[in-house]
């Protein structure tokens, strides 16, 4: 994380086209764009229902037939396309580490922001959770939330979100604190620029690479504590498909019916293929080390 | 909950059996004690894979599947069941019940020891069934014993039991393994470090979480056990036990997943289906919102087609039910208002409850507590839809579920219930005004109160099995609750495992006439 | 001089852990007690709901639940102080014998894994960092990917049914052995897990290494010593390894803080009886004095564990040292 402290304390950051363009040069950038697009585009159909089939309906009579023309990649137990809710199940594992992620970040930067720029309390009292939450077993913490609250698909974001929650304060704290030292943001500070206006001109912008380099990665990694939270019983409630409990309810189908695992098994590896290398790509894209070089 | 890890627990009410054969009241000495057995040939050690060691090794507070399934090899009880559920002798040998019904006198069997080498007696018996009835020990079981008064001990070998009114299922109820006998020295504590029990087997070696060894008793009323030892190895996932058995590490398990049992028949491995007494349900709570009304009820009674529950969430393995389970009792699946499947029917209910636009039903469901619960859950709702009932599903971590479901939080509940040989003993607690789980059943009526008073002080069986179909129409004309399907359990042996014989109850008590080849 | 600079910062480490330890149990009693059911409902099931109030008062006395809940914290906290971690009424043992059984395995499995994490992901990143963008970078690219992105339960469980069912391997279907017992079969009783996991944290350090192998040899002071013409090998050993081993320790010592709570799924499937599941089985159970001294106990490894992490953090960056 060091090599994107130093990149993010370059100052500006507008240059986004530019930024765009690297991206799509490093290979491992586009592969992952487009695997994401991919998966995008799939759980877009779902979300406007373009599906051949509804993802819940059940269709007893033609349970768990092998793949066809009809159903792509066969049907489960109840006799559900799985096709459909594969492209269901992205929508919704996407959902849930969206916002898990997305509430973890902004919770969390906005934490390591204040704790880094204010210091004094707010810092004493954000890095005291911080530790404390990082010494907390990750796993075990997101389970203990997820069996505390009615289940569904919020509750399970939350739960994540808690445990990514230090990460982020983590990755940002540290960076604002070089931040505060650099000159202009002294300068800034010092013409009597109120501080909160310095905070959002100044510190936001220049820590936004390092944000978005560890949302793309915890993205990935949320998809797969989704996936873990299903095996011990806690995932996404049935009826809604999600990759994690798919698999797992496909692990006693496997020796029966293989499709129903292997289709959500090789979605969620192609998902967070995707997301770490569209993460890679993004790192090597946001450090302006890398750029100009090759 | 937790997938891989659940516990599982013995049906979930009950694991209580009281059984059918209600004492001829007239007082007879049981037939033979047991059944032949092969030739004895022994020894070996056989290793039982299960998800979950005990959570008590205290007889009078173990529900858990797990726990009763051990301490019923060490404990006895004063009468057993037999493989067919009919009451045999255990402790007692021989019983005596008077005219009027109110006093039983039990004849002790002698020379019975307990595992620490004390000799069992008629102390131990009045001591110990006070004490289950005593409150501050909060015994499971306390109110199987309701209708005892007093507890005596003439002498040694005969204890009588005076009773407040005639009790039919009084006996079956002694069976159980929360009616242990122990020894009257013995306390909790001590029992939950070292077990005291006179069973067939007496406790080897136990590490907490890994496994739980008996050995043979030697000193055994009843013919020795056949095997030296019987190891209960924890291995909590239940794909990882299939596996440990394919690897021949394991030799037997028992399985309440179709699936997984499915993918254990290969090789040298044996499944055998036994079907089981416990039912799964869907209960309605006829005191919470639209289900006070029995139209509406009733309308869910025809809008679901229980073979698709079964076909759907446990790959069609099972049988359709009606409420009573027991072979002696059985219910008709098809006497009910809505035999099959009828859309017209449902829509002629709603629309008699004046809900024709629809009416929408909160269901409660544990994940993980048993492997069907979600996938009844989901068929359930699909099926429901079709009939404009909207079954609005909460999931709940098994924790959350137990709470809502002892509290009767709930409008509907899909249950695995736990059923017991004696229609009196499996719905009295639920079905009658003052039965300690009404609460949780949400239906009761004169007709029915009327009805289990009349079966509790009925002897003669055929007479019995006339007043529990009245039980079982009553339930069904009104959909108290609806009963789906009752599910098998599979019990996978290797191939050199022999003697053993699975009950409809899940009892593993013929762990004792199991040998290795 | 030496002593001035570190002394202090150290006592602040040492009160900052305690702190968080503190913190820790006050998390971990409010969150147990915000799970809905109690020891009594985990025990009983629904055949709870039968119980009589007189019942049910004789079991909250027996579990101790009918202490206030301050008074529940204090005493608990106050037995920890006197080495006394609670008593497991389940397994009838205390929690700190449980703990004394179930850390050692969890460390062990923790410290396999990292090394086979190492023996993989060092080697491999540095075959990725020394021709970036080459069909090997790819390789080594591929592998860390496959590492970060198939989810452990998925791969423990295939592993363990492919060679169980084909070739009749499964070390992991004995009774488990300790490794001063039974060190043959304890150790095949863990190649498995450790498999899993090492090949899951494999992925991070092969990215960390390559990582910071590229950033160091872009460095001023290797292109200073290649003109100096110190042999390639040896400045890839010393300089180049030595360098980049700061960012390894790390993410080493993350990802070993780590393992020792998030092993849970993969001792579940291998029935390895690790600290992890003794957590899990006590949250499933509410036996409450086992889940906070536990998780206590976790924490506390963990801060150590990144204690040391500094520690060597400090022994080994030239940086530090030149200081």
């Amino acid at each position: 994380m060091s090599d994107l402290t130093q990149a993010a304390l370059a100052p500006g950051g507008g240059r986004t086209m530019e930024r765009a363009r690297a991206l799509v040069r490093s290979r491992s950038g586009l592969i992952g764009l487009i695997l994401i697009a991919m998966l995008t585009v799939l759980s877009l159909f779902s979300a406007f229902g373009w599906l051949p089939y509804d993802p819940i309906a059940q269709d007893p009579p033609s349970r768990l037939q092998p793949p066809s023309s009809t159903h792509f990649f066969g049907t489960d137990q109840f006799g559900r396309d799985v096709f459909s809710r594969v492209a269901a199940g992205v929508a919704n594992s996407a959902l849930i580490a969206v916002v898990a992620v997305a509430v973890a970040a902004i919770i969390g930067t906005l934490c390591g922001v204040i704790a880094g720029f204010y210091r004094g309390v707010s810092d004493g009292v954000i890095s005291g959770v911080t530790n404390v939450l990082f010494a907390f077993p990750p796993l075990l913490l997101a389970l203990s939330l997820a069996s505390v609250f009615n289940r569904n698909w919020f509750t399970i974001a939350m739960a994540i979100a808690i445990v990514y929650v230090p990460i982020f304060i983590r990755v940002t704290r540290g960076p604002v604190l070089s931040l505060r030292e650099i000159e202009y943001v002294k300068a800034a500070t010092s013409t009597g620029q109120s501080r909160s206006r310095v905070m959002f001109r100044h510190v936001l912008p220049n820590i936004t690479s390092i944000i978005i380099v560890q949302v793309t990665l915890s993205l990935s990694w949320a998809v797969l504590t989704e996936a873990a939270l299903s095996f011990l019983g806690l995932g996404t409630p049935p009826p809604a498909a999600s990759l994690g409990s798919m698999i797992f309810d496909a692990r006693t189908l496997v020796t029966i019916a293989p499709w129903t695992m292997i289709a959500p098994g090789v979605v969620v590896v192609l998902l967070v293929v995707g997301l770490n290398l569209l993460g890679d790509g993004l790192r090597d894209a946001l450090d302006p080390r890398n750029r100009g070089k090759k | 909950m937790y997938g891989g890890t659940r516990a599982k627990r013995a049906g979930f009410a009950a694991i209580g059996l009281a059984a059918t054969f209600a004492l001829a009241l007239t007082g007879c000495s049981p037939t033979s004690d047991k059944a032949a057995e092969p030739a004895a040939k022994g020894g070996g050690s056989l290793v039982v894979g299960v998800t979950s060691d005990p959570d008590t090794l205290f007889p009078w507070k173990a529900t858990q599947f797990q726990a009763v399934n051990v301490l019923q090899n060490l404990y006895g009880t004063l009468t057993e069941f037999d493989e067919d559920l009919k009451v045999v002798p255990g402790l007692a040998e021989s019983w005596e019940v008077s005219e009027d019904g109110l006093t039983v006198t039990l004849n002790l069997r002698k020379d019975v020891t307990f595992a620490d080498g004390s000799t069992f007696g008629s102390e131990d018996v009045k001591s110990s069934l006070e004490k289950i009835k005593d409150p501050a020990t909060a015994a499971v079981s306390a109110s199987s014993l309701a209708s005892v008064a007093s507890v005596e001990a003439p002498d040694e070998a005969t204890v009588v039991l005076t009773l407040t009114a005639p009790d039919a299922a009084l006996l079956a109820n002694l069976a159980v393994v929360n009616m242990a006998m122990l020894s009257s020295d013995d306390t909790e504590e001590a029992l939950n470090k070292t077990p005291n029990g006179t069973g067939p087997f007496v406790l080897g070696e136990r590490v907490a979480s890994q496994s739980i060894t008996l050995d043979k008793n030697d000193d055994y009323w009843g013919d020795t056990a056949l095997l030296d030892s019987v190891e209960f190895r924890v291995i909590p996932d239940e794909s990882s036990i299939v596996s440990a058995m394919q690897s021949g590490n394991v030799q037997m398990a028992v399985f309440d997943d179709p699936l997984v049992a499915d993918t254990a028949k290969s090789n040298q491995l044996t499944v055998t289906e036994t079907p089981q007494l416990s039912y799964h349900a869907l209960q309605l709570n006829a005191t919470k919102g639209a289900l006070t009304d029995v139209n509406v009820r009733l309308a869910m009674q025809c809008a679901i087609d229980r073979q698709q529950v079964l076909d759907t969430a446990a790959l069609g393995e099972g049988e359709v039910t009606g409420p009573i389970t027991s072979p002696a009792y059985r219910s008709d699946p098809d006497a009910r208002p809505c035999p099959e499947r009828d859309l017209d029917k449902a829509a002629e209910y709603l629309d008699k409850a004046g809900m024709a636009g629809g009416v929408t039903v909160k269901a409660i469901v544990s994940q993980g507590e048993y492997a069907t619960s979600t996938n009844e859950a989901q068929n359930l709702k699909a099926q429901l839809a079709e009939a404009d009932i909207t079954l609005e599903i909460e999931v709940l971590e098994s924790g959350a579920y137990v709470d809502r479901w002892v509290a009767a939080d709930f409008e509907a509940a899909i249950a695995l219930n736990g059923g017991r040989p004696d229609p009196d003993g499996m719905y009295g607690r639920y079905f009658t005004s003052t039965g300690n789980l009404n609460k949780v059943a949400g239906y009761s009526s004169p007709e029915l109160d009327a009805l289990f008073a009349e079966g509790r002080q009925t002897s003669d069986p055929d007479a019995r099995a006339e007043i529990y179909e009245k039980v079982s129409s009553e339930l069904e004309d009104n959909a108290a609750w609806i009963w789906l399907f009752t599910s098998y359990t599979y019990t996978v042996t290797a191939a050199n495992v022999d003697g053993f014989v699975p009950m409809v109850n899940g009892s593993l008590q013929y762990l004792r006439t199991t040998s290795l080849n | 001089m030496l002593l001035t600079i570190t002394r202090h910062p150290v006592l602040t480490r040492i009160l900052g852990a305690a702190a968080t330890l503190l913190g820790v149990a006050i998390f971990v009693f409010i969150m147990l007690r915000a799970i809905p059911g109690d020891q009594i409902t985990a025990g009983l099931g629904t055949e709870a709901a039968a119980l009589t109030p007189d019942q049910r008062a004789a079991l909250e006395a027996y579990y101790g639940l009918d202490q206030p809940l301050l008074v529940q914290f204090f005493t608990w906290l106050g037995n920890i102080f006197t080495g006394n971690l609670g008593f497991s009424s389940r397994a009838q043992e205390s929690v700190l014998d449980l703990t004394l059984q179930s850390l050692p395995v969890t460390l062990e499995l923790a410290l396999f894994s990292i090394v086979l994490a190492l023996l993989i992901g060092i080697p491999l990143g540095m075959m990725s960092a020394s021709k970036p963008d080459s069909p090997r970078d790819a390789v080594g690219q591929v592998v860390g990917l496959a590492g970060l992105s198939v989810p452990a339960f998925l791969l423990a469980t295939a592993l363990l049914a492919i060679l169980a069912s084909s070739f009749g391997f499964n070390p992991n279907g004995q009774a488990f052995a300790r490794l001063f017992e039974n060190p043959a079969l304890n150790l095949q009783q863990m190649l498995l897990p450790a498999i899993v996991l090492g090949f899951g944290i494999a992925a991070p350090i092969m990215r960390t290494t390559r990582t910071a192998v590229l950033e160091i040899r872009s460095n001023d002071f290797i292109r200073t010593a290649r003109a100096k013409g110190i042999p390639p090998r040896r400045l890839q050993v010393k300089h180049v390894l030595g360098n980049a081993l700061v960012p390894i320790v790390t993410m080493t010592g993350l990802q070993f803080g780590y393992l020792l709570g998030g092993a849970v799924v993969v001792e579940q499937i291998f029935s390895l009886p690790g600290i992890g599941r003794q957590v899990l089985l006590g949250i499933q159970q509410k036996e409450y004095a086992l889940v906070q001294s536990t998780v206590l106990v976790i924490a506390l490894s963990f801060v150590l564990v990144n204690l040391f992490t500094d520690l060597l953090y400090r022994i080994i960056d030239p940086r530090v040292r030149a200081a």
